[in-house]
């Protein structure tokens, strides 16, 4: 049962910012969605089906705050299985859609193993790390790379190199928290640049032109560096105060393409100008914030390992998307969290924030085992 | 833990600075990236988005009109009318419905529409109208706007479209325009893709004139690329109008008494070199070919065995036969030294050369022949007779000084310029010299000549007018200035006239068929061999020989009606013999002609 103390310790003030950045979503949504006719204002229903999406988010969010985070622990290796033999299925009975190959459809949804893939990992990665007190050794890190490795090849050869990369970053990014031996970490501070180059070679045709697009978005302006110079023209041309709710010529008039999904951000950027750009990003960053305190709050190694993880996986999403609509980095398609439209995306991301609430309102609830 | 000796906790001491660092370096960054694009930029993208919005469109200049001699209008413009569809529009409904939908509409495959869309799917952008099925009917049109409210996705576009009056009669002369290709994009900056051109014909020549100038509009585009101000930034200048000499009810007459065969029919105004009819037959339809048609149904056009698609007045080059015997006849009044036209020549029906024996048309022969009986009559024999000592370099010369084997200059396209043999053409054609056998074939306007009717029309007329060979002209302008003048002077001219008014008027004339009371009509007929016939194959009756052996018939001839001199040449392919092919072609022009006039002069 649920007691007193659980529901105190709950963390209302990221709750309270989540919520304000859905709705954000939803009404940025609501006017990427809408587009001046001669008579009137019509409407796609994104921002419904988003809203829907929300509901049964929250949902799951609700859900998973009542089972205690330390079960997963135990389900972390069947979690990861699981994950890995589904992604195996996407090769024999995957749909395809756009060229790649990421979809069981299950009848009545679609299921997306690379969502699973992606809870699973951060919590075997996190269970792994909580069984080490000291800093990692070559043998716990070569296990680990193991057990990323094997379902991030799977998806890259989806393909879906952003998804591959936000999992690598993500854990990652929990390895650099933990810290490593000294040694290794000298060893890996050499490789690394070194083999940037190599990763080059690795790449598709079409992904190698999305960087040298975004290098210079001048030598393709109505194919592939489309995106990136519409993206800033309406992102600048919101000036200080923005065009005004509804207002914004350049998704109004459909110039911004993917302005639903990828591009969310420049819709908003358009309408508020300036001024709302950074109240948004500061939203973003007291998210973020509020999500690292819990991790240091955490009661246990394996809940802050796990809500650390979480905080990656949120921090990439948000570098990576805002960085390539402020045309900063290469197009990648990541959405921004809460804002993109994107059901799939939104349970996601609410099911992590059910974990990191889960957390928190544990954090002085010892159970004896 | 030793105080002296403090160790490092990365995990505690440093990870969360460098964490919350993070937090604190993008929000740096991002916010000042947001300040570059929106503060220190933001006029420099504002303009952008402006310019995003206002688009630059050209306005298309009216075509020129083409009307004939009497204002009839020949070649216009209507509006065409194509459906498109907007990519971005169709999200709603699915871009699915809405092939299903127009494929259920124009009983289109689904499959083809997605093609369409697949091969334009980087040219056309998503919110830009793509073209999925052109040129709708009325009532195709009628269906599509009256649920255009449902289908916002979906637009009618429109755009002039040539069309031409009385297509196949004058297919050859005007042409037809159509969607320029990469060439002529690349030969002509004002030209842009989608625009279209003239392809053949005045068309083609005239293009230039008849385009005009394209105009410039700025366009504010709101949602669903819907126009919601528009400004003229230059007007477009509108082509001009070209008045022809052609006389469209003539025109028209000759095509259907013509009836689908294959030939070609001049009418000119010997005095002034005005092209009253030109006609090739089999006329295409030149509507149907501005629609577009696809490979295969061009592949048929260009194997058509009457050749539909050549102008054979001015591209066709056949033997002259016979006719030519005109031109041989002037020369050897101008050039033949101690000729004579009174002297006689027997014909028995043969003329021996050395081992080898040339045949007169006529079994029998002749008798005795001077040079007007010899055309009258069209005796083979008295030519052959006249031309064994010839130099053929003389005679070249002669022909080309009379417009043979020289372009006319008539403003047509892919004119070509027929064929006079000379010493130095053979040799470097064949690589051999010039033998004197082959004077005699030349004399009967066989062997290795080819003349296009323009040709022979343009010397007729030089016949007649006085000796000027003028640019045959398609339109009403004045006379030439200085227009070269044929080498057989007055009186020469004069004698050749009434041989073939003779050859007319004549009982024994070939072109007796053509007399009609009360008109002065010259003719000379021709024959043209297009193989050598076997022997047993000479008896034979038209209807026998196989369609591509048989003769080119000629009818080369002037009439004077009512004050008016006329020429009409006219050449049936295949036709058989000049008199019996081509003649009655040529007595309807001039039956027509006359009961026309009349009816103009009460």
């Amino acid at each position: 049962m649920i007691d007193r103390r659980l529901v105190e310790n709950i963390n209302f003030q990221l709750l309270f910012i989540v919520f304000i950045l859905f709705f954000i979503g939803v009404l940025n949504l609501y006017s990427a969605s809408a587009y001046r006719l001669e008579q009137g204002i019509g409407f796609t229903p994104f921002f419904l089906k988003q809203l829907i999406w929300g509901g049964i988010a929250f949902g799951c969010f609700f859900v998973i705050l009542f089972i205690d985070y330390s079960h997963f622990k135990h389900f972390a290796w069947y979690l990861y299985v699981l994950a890995v033999i589904s992604l195996a299925l996407v090769f024999g009975f995957g749909k395809v859609v756009y060229g790649a190959r990421r979809w069981i459809d299950l009848g009545f949804f679609h299921f997306q193993p690379s969502e699973l893939t992606k809870i699973s990992t951060i919590i075997l990665v996190a269970s792994l790390l909580s069984e080490h007190q000291e800093v990692l050794d070559v043998k716990v890190l070569s296990k680990i790379a193991l057990v990323v490795l094997i379902p991030v090849i799977f998806i890259v050869k989806q393909p879906d190199l952003g998804t591959a990369l936000l999992i690598i970053f993500t854990i990652a990014g929990m390895i650099f928290y933990k810290g490593v031996k000294k040694n290794i970490a000298k060893v890996l501070l050499i490789i690394f640049p070194m083999t940037l180059p190599l990763f080059w070679f690795c790449l598709h045709d079409y992904q190698k032109e999305r960087i040298l697009n975004f290098l210079n978005p001048s030598r393709d302006p109505l194919g592939a560096g489309y995106h990136i110079i519409q993206s800033q023209i309406a992102i600048g041309s919101g000036k200080l105060w923005g065009k005004g709710f509804l207002e914004g010529s350049q998704s109004q008039l459909r110039f911004l393409p993917e302005k639903h999904t990828d591009f969310a951000f420049a819709v908003f950027s358009e309408e508020w100008g300036f001024v709302g750009s950074v109240v948004l990003l500061f939203l973003f960053c007291f998210f973020l914030y509020q999500i690292l305190q819990i991790a240091f709050k955490a009661k246990d190694d394996f809940g802050r390992y796990l809500v650390i993880g979480i905080f990656f996986y949120f921090f990439i999403q948000i570098v990576v998307n805002m960085g390539m609509v402020l045309g900063l980095m290469p197009v990648v398609g990541i959405p921004l969290p809460f804002i993109s439209y994107g059901g799939t995306s939104l349970v996601m991301n609410f099911i992590l924030i059910g974990l990191v609430t889960n957390v928190s309102m544990r954090r002085f609830i010892f159970k004896n085992t | 833990m030793s105080l002296l000796k403090p160790k490092i906790h990365w995990e505690q001491d440093y990870s969360p600075k460098f964490l919350i660092g993070g937090i604190i370096f993008i929000f740096l960054i991002f916010s000042l990236r947001l300040w570059f694009l929106q503060i220190l930029k933001g006029d420099y993208f504002a303009k952008k988005a402006r310019d995003n919005r206002t688009r630059l469109v050209k306005i298309y200049a009216p075509r020129g009109l083409i009307f004939d001699r009497n204002g009839k209008l020949l070649a216009y413009n209507e509006p065409a009318y194509d459906l498109a569809i907007v990519r971005e529009d169709c999200k709603q409904k699915g871009l699915n419905v809405y092939l299903q939908y127009i494929s259920r509409l124009f009983g289109l495959k689904v499959k083809e529409l997605l093609e369409i869309i697949k091969k334009n799917k980087f040219r056309v952008k998503s919110f830009e109208p793509l073209v999925l099925v052109p040129n709708l009917s009325f009532r195709d049109l009628a269906r599509v706007e009256a649920r255009s409210e449902q289908w916002p996705g979906i637009k009618i576009i429109v755009r002039p479209r040539r069309k031409y009056s009385y297509s196949k009669p004058f297919s050859h002369v005007l042409g037809y325009v159509g969607p320029v290709n990469e060439q002529e994009l690349k030969e002509d900056d004002s030209l842009s893709g989608g625009d279209y051109v003239g392809k053949t014909g005045l068309e083609k020549v005239f293009d230039k004139v008849l385009r005009g100038k394209k105009g410039l509009k700025k366009l504010e585009v709101n949602a669903l690329g819907r126009v919601f101000s528009e400004q003229v930034l230059s007007p477009p200048v509108p082509g001009q109008d070209l008045v022809l000499s052609l006389d469209w009810h003539l025109q028209c007459k000759i095509y259907d008494i013509l009836k689908g065969r294959a030939g070609a029919v001049v009418v000119m105004d010997p005095d002034t070199g005005q092209v009253l009819a030109l006609v090739s037959s089999p006329g295409y339809d030149s509507n149907k070919l501005v629609l577009g048609v696809d490979a295969k149904e061009w592949k048929k056009l260009l194997k058509d065995p009457l050749g539909i698609l050549q102008n054979k007045v001015v591209q066709g080059t056949y033997p002259p036969g016979s006719v030519f015997k005109l031109l041989m006849a002037g020369f050897f009044l101008e050039k033949k030294a101690k000729f004579s036209s009174k002297d006689v020549v027997f014909c028995p029906g043969y003329f021996k050369l050395g081992r080898r024996v040339f045949h007169c048309w006529k079994k029998g022969g002749h008798g005795w022949v001077d040079l007007k009986r010899a055309i009258i009559q069209s005796c083979d024999v008295y030519f052959y007779k006249e031309s064994q000592d010839m130099d053929i370099d003389e005679l070249h010369d002669f022909a080309l000084a009379n417009g043979f084997g020289v372009l006319t200059g008539i403003s047509l396209p892919f004119e070509k310029r027929g064929l006079i043999p000379s010493r130095q053409w053979k040799l470097k054609r064949f690589k051999a010299p010039w033998q004197r056998g082959e004077n005699l074939n030349v004399a009967i306007g066989q062997g290795y000549v080819l003349v296009t009717p323009i040709q022979v029309a343009r010397f007729i007329s030089a016949l007649i007018n006085g000796g000027f060979l003028y640019t045959p002209s398609l339109f009403l302008n004045k006379k030439q200035i200085a227009p070269k003048s044929i080498p057989i002077n007055q009186i020469h001219r004069q004698q050749i006239v009434e041989a073939m008014i003779a050859t007319v008027e004549s009982p024994h004339g070939t072109a007796r068929r053509l007399k009609i009371k009360g008109l002065t009509i010259g003719a000379k007929t021709g024959t043209a061999q297009v193989v050598k016939l076997k022997q047993e194959d000479r008896g034979k009756k038209i209807h026998e020989i196989p369609y591509r052996f048989r003769d080119h018939a000629w009818m080369a001839s002037f009439g004077i009606i009512h004050g008016r001199k006329y020429v009409v040449v006219c050449l049936m392919v295949h036709g058989g013999h000049g008199a019996s092919g081509a003649g009655p072609v040529v007595r309807s022009i001039y039956e027509y002609l006359s009961h026309r006039t009349k009816g103009t002069n009460k």
